[in-house]
């Protein structure tokens, strides 16, 4: 399990880095903190021509509030993110759902557009992102574009990222003043991607749910928002059955597969289960008016 | 063969080495620099034997490059205490029959090292899920949390 | 805590031997200077990478080694003819009737029988150069019917073997009294299929050989990460023909074994056949996958079994059919009968069980081959028995402790004689239940247990009895009719001109803390201090013959031998320095390395001693320096053996959503005969505890329907972390064996035994409402959620547990 060779690119800006991007094609591929990507190397599961080590183009751990969204520089390792009182304060689910993501070694290294990027259905960020219509900033020779994240995850380990593409930063919008969030998934190991997780938002006004947020990780080729049931809760009381029969609603809208971890019924099972939890979480955080 | 210059420090002594773009920090340390404290266990970032500090956060060198490492600060279990004069955590984990085989030891001091550094660590639940990256197969855990806690709690009689 | 029995086993004893004797080891790992296999850089290594079978059973059509040949780095690349050029086939042989042993080649010749068999070695610089190589070789194959399933491969509609003519390669049965009679009598009859899930070992250290060929001497030295030097060492002069002055195993530091490391493999053998072949050391460090999916695996069985009561729970009757999966070949020495056959000994267990019969067939499989594993069989036997025992308890309405108390094996009637024919020497099954319980607090849990469910919370409370045997001598082979001897064991003690102790066993201690528990019975029997005695361990060169360290052995067999070897040199040093001290033998006493007239200040250090013994000619009259030796040899030999008993007991509770089962509290009460180190034996607990939870509930080695291994990683196969083991309470009794020299009985397995049995029996528990059958292990959260969606609609009906 030795990784096969490859030519070692370290740029200094994000024009250098794109231009390599360029000269190489889909033989490249970028490093940050290389948590995903070193395993698939030392299985010799991905071979790259070229390794483009973006670790000098930006200063890590770059978050700060601007016009309603925080935005996180791309090299934001997992542990700033984590200890963000910023974060904490303003994206509370985001700060939650770091609380799963592997181990402390782990999220010492792994950056936030790493972790987008590589796209694992079952991790945290992806899903985060998703959530609450992350804005994902790319920069290529010539252009920068923005990609909604509900657009941006194509497949499993698969996004809408041109191979000359590099990710510069995400704006996460914040949750509105009052919202409540919950955020719960299931590992059969602490710190092993769940089998099923689920991300909650709601606001809520005089006992009723005005904006509701399901998105569900694990269950599917990307993370997936759970429309139908946020559907059916907006505008309700949030009560036991309502969340029932948004959690019912939550399972026949996904249509997981089997692996050796899970089958098909058990996921669909506990992505049901952890959205009820996760939905109880969020009302019971949100200043929803009700007495 | 392409290979890259580098410079770095590793428990304080500084190298300067030509590396292979693909050499993992692990080999690097183990081959090249000849410190066999850090163990590979996985290679792919589960077991946590070959965790090592990295500008003092704890990182697995099998899923770090040496190149990546240029102009970095290591320190590996060689650069805590020594044999006759041990670090305070290495007692404990003396004390406590922490270990047994000793294969996951360096990499377990190294990520308790860091726990400690950035985790109250006042609940054993606490301790436990910190080291929930580091597998041993021989202690089952119990003593390695019976250490930490104690060098947890005496850590907290340094500071006050 | 644990700590506070320990500490109370200090008080009672304060001699060296039951100290809590901080380890010699420590320092050196804490700090990173052990010296494990991979640590050692012989000048001009060299490293291999296997090309491995992609097939689970397929003929190997032709082999394209060209391109990898001219590879950087490549210093050749080898298929079998080529080791087979040096080399003797190997065989595991035995005497036992319906046995068929298997040849397992070092690289496969023709054929290939499971995913993961070493095809092609390639040798190279590094082992990046190699693995790059390797990539380059092309095997093509012509595929053959798969043989993945034991049951399906009972039938023999394709064969693994050609030359055996049968998948079934061991068969074996077990019978004593009238159990059809006694089955016809009975009030009730539980039974089920249980199926316990393939497993491996996964030390944390991966499997790693470095041979180095000396041209000067002829001669060969092995650097293996074995738990067996002196077995791989007589192997090893068999295959190469070589006498064993030139030829030697050493197991340095070793990162933990389970088991695993307990065999020869063909690494070992490719190794050792390519340094002579190129004279240069050859090193292969097996990685992760490998690991996973080529070391031995083991716990693969179907057990059907019945288990017949009176009305007051006495047990009348056992019957049983185990078939083991073993995989692909016969391992050497331990044979594929190993673990099946002792699924069959040792399902009895503990209790009075007048009637029994067992029978097995081990059946080979497209798979790793099924080596020793923690426990050996006996993981598996205890939890099919203590699962019936559960099953019984509930159809008789009464308490699963009670049900246990009245057929386990009383103080009274030993030894006896178990339903398989296994003697068991007095040991305390009684008193291991009812501590167990006590330390529990069972009767107020059960209250808890009560008040949780009312709440509709799924709380369980298991318990799991067994006994095995331990350190067995050579009356009784440690698999059935091997031919190697692994009943005995030798040390030699000397102090050398210095003064020094040294003492030398064929052990291989790899984290039992042998050095430290060893020193300590060698200073307490000779009179010196523990860290005056240096232990030499894992290298064949140390003693005449020895196999190693497994099969829970190593404190009764080694320590035995420490003992009598120690108790011949303290005389002989006491009568030399009778000569100095000028006094009776008998009025000389030796402590702290201190040799002293009793009664007297008249005293001479052991350093004074060996001086004057080897140096100072003048002090010691030349016919008794000439008689005398500072050196001393002993082997011991238990014979039978003798038994180690345990109960334990856990808490489990099952969130009833998510299926995920947290273990809460966790006892064990284990008799453990006379205690050399209580820390270390607390953490041999522990440390098979976590192994026996990750058993029930978490590990599984995967095939997919074709053979292709699935869990050829950590990430899909899950050896549990911290934050899934529990604390644990341990209980030692100290019935000290009357089998045994000096009272030991083994210990290492024993938490590995009993855990996986008293976690499935928590879990029924707690799903009792629910009638829902644990009889298979894992119990995943899939699994569970599975079994009560399967139950759930037929709630209500009356489903009793036969």
């Amino acid at each position: 399990m030795k990784p096969p060779a490859f030519s070692y690119f370290a740029p200094e800006t994000v024009e250098e880095a794109t231009a390599r991007l360029a000269e190489y094609g889909d033989d490249a591929k970028l490093i940050a903190g290389g948590q995903s990507l070193v395993p698939m190397m030392n299985f010799r599961l991905v071979s790259p021509a070229a390794l483009i080590d973006i670790r000098k183009i930006a200063p890590p751990d770059a978050i700060e509030e601007s016009g309603g969204h925080v935005r996180i520089g791309a090299l934001t390792r997992h542990r700033a993110l984590e200890t963000s009182p910023l974060i904490a304060h303003r994206i509370p689910v985001l700060a939650a759902a770091m609380g799963h993501v592997a181990h402390l070694a782990i999220r010492n290294r792994g950056t936030i557009g790493g972790s987008l990027c590589h796209a694992d259905p079952a991790a945290e960020l992806p899903a985060i992102a998703v959530l609450l219509d992350a804005r994902i900033h790319a920069a290529r020779r010539g252009g920068v574009r923005t990609v909604d994240a509900g657009a941006f995850f194509e497949g499993a380990l698969w996004t809408a990222l041109e191979d000359d593409e590099i990710v510069t930063h995400i704006d996460f919008p914040l949750l509105p003043p009052g919202a409540g969030w919950g955020f719960h998934e299931f590992a059969r190991r602490h710190g092993d991607f769940g089998l099923a997780g689920a991300a909650v938002t709601v606001s809520g006004s005089a006992g009723r749910a005005s904006e509701v947020r399901i998105a569900l990780l694990g269950v599917g080729e990307t993370p997936v928002r759970a429309h139908a049931a946020e559907d059916l809760l907006t505008g309700s009381g949030f009560e036991p059955d309502e969340i029932a029969a948004a959690a019912a609603a939550v399972r026949d809208g996904l249509d997981p597969t089997d692996d050796l971890h899970a089958s098909a019924d058990y996921r669909r099972h506990l992505a049901g289960v952890l959205a009820e939890r996760a939905l109880a979480d969020a009302w019971g955080r949100a200043a929803n008016g009700a007495s | 063969m392409e290979r890259i210059g580098i410079t770095l420090t590793v428990n304080g002594a500084a190298y300067e080495r030509s590396v292979e773009p693909r050499r993992l920090l692990s080999d690097f340390l183990r081959d090249d620099l000849r410190l066999t404290g850090t163990h590979v266990g996985c290679e792919h970032g589960v077991c946590g034997a070959c965790t090592v500090l990295l500008d003092g956060d704890s990182v697995r060198s099998c899923l770090t490059f040496a190149v990546q490492c240029d102009g970095a600060s290591v320190r590996t279990v060689e650069g805590l205490g020594e044999i006759g004069a041990l670090d305070p955590l290495q007692e404990s984990f003396r004390k406590h029959h922490a270990l047994q085989c000793g294969f996951c030891t360096p990499g377990m001091l190294m990520t308790a090292m860091d726990l400690l550094a950035k985790y109250p660590l006042s609940t054993d639940d606490e301790i436990r899920e910190g080291l929930s990256g580091n597998l041993c197969r021989c202690t089952g855990y119990v003593n390695i949390v019976n250490a930490i806690r104690e060098a947890a709690g005496a850590r907290g009689t340094d500071k006050a | 805590m644990s700590s506070q029995a320990a500490g109370a086993a200090d008080v009672a004893r304060p001699g060296i031997v039951g100290a809590r004797v901080q380890r010699r080891e420590d320092p050196r790992l804490l700090t990173g200077r052990g010296a494990y296999v991979d640590d050692r850089k012989a000048d001009g290594t060299v490293h291999v990478a296997f090309c491995r079978s992609d097939r689970a059973h397929a003929r190997i059509a032709r082999i394209d080694t060209a391109e990898a040949r001219q590879a950087p780095g490549v210093l050749g690349v080898f298929t079998a003819g080529d080791i087979d050029a040096v080399a003797r086939p190997i065989r595991a042989t035995s005497n036992m009737p319906d046995y068929r042993a298997t040849e397992l080649e070092p690289l496969a010749r023709t054929k290939v029988r499971y995913v993961g068999e070493p095809v092609v070695a390639v040798v190279a610089e590094n082992r990046y150069l190699a693995e790059d190589a390797a990539g380059l070789v092309s095997v093509d194959y012509d595929p053959l019917p798969g043989v993945t399933d034991p049951e399906s491969a009972l039938e023999d509609r394709a064969l693994l073997h050609d030359e055996a003519g049968t998948n079934i390669i061991a068969a074996r049965e077990f019978a004593r009294g009238d159990v059809d009679g006694a089955m016809a009598d009975a009030a009730i009859i539980v039974e089920d299929r249980f199926r316990i899930r393939r497993k491996t070992p996964s030390a944390i250290e991966n499997r790693t050989c470095l041979a180095e060929f000396e041209a000067g001497r002829q001669a060969l030295t092995l650097h293996a990460s074995t738990q067996v030097p002196g077995l791989l060492r007589d192997a090893l002069a068999e295959i190469f023909d070589l006498p064993g002055r030139r030829l030697r195993v050493v197991a340095p530091d070793v990162g933990g074994g389970f088991g695993a490391k307990a065999s020869l493999y063909p690494e070992e053998v490719v190794v050792c056949a390519l340094t002579m072949r190129l004279g240069r050391p050859v090193k292969w460090t097996s990685d992760r996958m490998e690991d996973l999916t080529a070391t031995t695996q083991a716990f693969d069985e179907i057990v059907r079994a019945k288990l017949a009561l009176e009305p007051d729970g006495r047990i009348v009757a056992l019957d049983a059919d185990v078939i083991g999966d073993v995989g692909a070949y016969s391992i050497y020495p331990w044979t594929a009968s190993l673990e099946p056959v002792q699924v069959v000994s040792f399902l009895p267990g503990p209790y009075r069980v007048q009637n029994y019969r067992g029978r097995v067939r081990a059946v080979a499989t497209s798979k790793a081959p099924m080596g020793p594993y923690r426990g050996v069989g006996r993981p598996i036997s205890t939890f099919v028995m203590e699962r019936l025992v559960d099953m019984a308890a509930r159809r008789l309405a009464m308490d699963p402790a009670e049900l246990r108390a009245r057929n386990l094996v009383r103080d009274d009637e030993f030894p006896y004689k178990s339903g398989s024919g296994i003697v068991w020497d007095r040991s305390g099954f009684q008193e291991c239940l009812s501590s167990a319980l006590d330390r529990f607090g069972y009767a107020q849990r059960r209250t808890e247990q009560a008040a949780a469910r009312n709440e509709g919370r799924l709380v369980g409370i298991g318990i799991a009895s067994y006994a095995e045997l331990t350190g067995i001598g050579s009356r009784i082979s440690a698999a059935p009719g091997m031919p190697i001897n692994t009943g005995t064991e030798r040390a030699t003690i000397e102090i050398d001109s210095t003064g020094a102790v040294t003492a030398a066993f064929g052990i291989a201690s790899h984290g039992q803390g042998l050095e430290t528990t060893l020193a300590q019975i060698v200073a307490e029997e000779l009179g010196v201090r523990v860290e005056d005695v240096e232990i030499i361990h894992g290298d064949s060169a140390a003693v005449p013959h020895s196999t190693g360290t497994y099969a829970s052995r190593s404190t009764v067999l080694a320590g035995g031998a420490a003992t009598l070897s120690a108790r011949a040199l303290r005389k002989q040093a006491i009568e030399a320095a009778s000569y100095i001290l000028e006094a009776a033998d008998t009025d000389i006493e030796m402590r702290d390395g201190i040799i002293s007239v009793a009664g007297t200040d008249s005293s001479i250090t052991l350093r004074e001693l060996a001086r004057a013994f080897y140096s100072e000619m003048r002090r010691i009259p030349k016919e008794a320096r000439e008689s005398l030796e500072l050196s001393a040899s002993a082997t011991y030999d238990p014979f039978f053996g003798t038994t180690t008993g345990a109960t334990h007991v856990a808490e489990v509770e099952i969130d009833p959503q998510t299926f995920g089962v947290t273990v809460r509290n966790y006892v064990v009460a284990e008799d453990c005969g006379r205690i050399v180190n209580p820390m270390i034996v607390d953490g041999q607990v522990h440390g098979g505890v976590a192994q026996g939870i990750g058993a029930a509930l978490y590990e599984e080695v995967i095939h997919d329907e074709n053979g292709q291994i699935l869990t050829g990683s950590f990430v899909d196969y899950v050896v549990p972390s911290a934050a899934e083991i529990p604390d644990m309470a341990v209980i030692h009794l100290e019935t000290e064996s009357p089998s045994t020299l000096g009272g030991y009985r083994g210990m290492g397995e024993g938490g590995t035994i009993g855990a996986p049995a008293a976690i499935a029996n928590a879990v029924a528990d707690a799903l009792s409402a629910c009638n829902a059958q644990i009889n298979e292990l894992p119990i995943t959260p899939d699994r569970l959620f599975r079994l009560i969606r399967d139950v759930e609609p037929r709630e209500g009906e009356s489903k009793n547990e036969t």
